[in-house]
């Protein structure tokens, strides 16, 4: 999926209070649609499973069947694209930054700075 | 393989110009419009506001919680609720930054993470889940063992 409309769909996934409950649900443990359905006792089954297929939709739960069951995990993987959003936005803003600094303090340094490859930018561990 | 999950929002420069210019471009408004929005309100002490307007875009609305001059700036972070925003509520995530002298140069980082769960309302959307999710998923990454 192209990278702003899976962020989109993450977005809207999470956006509804039960897809949050569940996604803390199947956060450690894999569980059955009928599992997650008795947390929601106030809420039809087919109302749970509409939820369900969304956030699988939005990638942000895997599923496999299990026998006559489906079984519901969270998707780690599905956040990425939003967590690259903010990423990039940073380090877009940020290498601005560093070039504005620089040009203030250092305007030789800063016209040197040009000559040599940008970028000492990086992701670190935690 | 890198594990795509195993990084959390942090990002180091190196940038040749002391910590005092450099934290200039984090509490003066007109320096932060050379790198950041269009407009930016900043009063930059602990409670004081810090929004900056994306030009034409979004608006960013946070508040300054922690200054030490020179060293470290935290303030929240998140979007007015405009059309288009990403949806991150204000006051549910938090930037920190670090300034680090070195050399005559400054080491600068950037964390940007959720609030801890206690203090996000539960009925708001959207992201201020999203981070802490996420921040999760990173610590459990470097606690445990690469998922198969």
């Amino acid at each position: 999926m192209e990278g702003g409309l899976a962020m989109d769909h993450a977005m809207r996934a999470v956006a509804d209070p039960t897809r949050r409950a569940i996604l803390r649900l199947v956060r450690k443990d894999e569980l059955a649609a009928g599992e997650i359905a008795r947390h929601f006792p106030s809420m039809s089954r087919p109302a749970v499973s509409q939820h369900l297929r969304v956030l699988a939709d939005s990638g942000l739960v895997d599923v496999r069947p299990d026998g006559n069951r489906r079984l519901y995990r969270w998707r780690r993987e599905g956040l990425r694209d939003a967590v690259t959003f903010v990423e990039e936005m940073w380090s877009d803003s940020l290498a601005r930054l560093r070039a504005a600094a620089e040009r203030e303090e250092w305007p030789e340094r800063a016209r040197a700075a040009k000559r040599r490859p940008p970028a000492d930018t990086k992701e670190t561990a935690p | 393989m890198t594990e795509p999950d195993a990084k959390v929002i942090e990002q180091t420069l190196r940038i040749s110009a002391r910590p005092e210019t450099v934290w200039r471009y984090w509490t003066d408004p007109q320096r932060m419009c050379d790198w950041w929005g269009a407009a930016a309100e900043l009063d930059a002490r602990p409670g004081g506001i810090c929004r900056v307007e994306m030009g034409g875009g979004p608006i960013m609305r946070g508040e300054f919680l922690e200054l030490v001059p020179f060293e470290r700036i935290v303030f929240t972070f998140g979007w007015e609720p405009t059309t288009g925003a990403p949806d991150i509520t204000p006051g549910s995530t938090l930037v920190e930054v670090t300034l680090t002298a070195d050399a005559g140069d400054t080491i600068m980082t950037l964390r940007h993470t959720g609030v801890a769960a206690t203090h996000v309302d539960e009925h708001k959307s959207g992201w201020a889940h999203f981070l802490p999710l996420l921040t999760d998923a990173v610590t459990r990454a470097t606690r445990t063992e690469p998922q198969p």
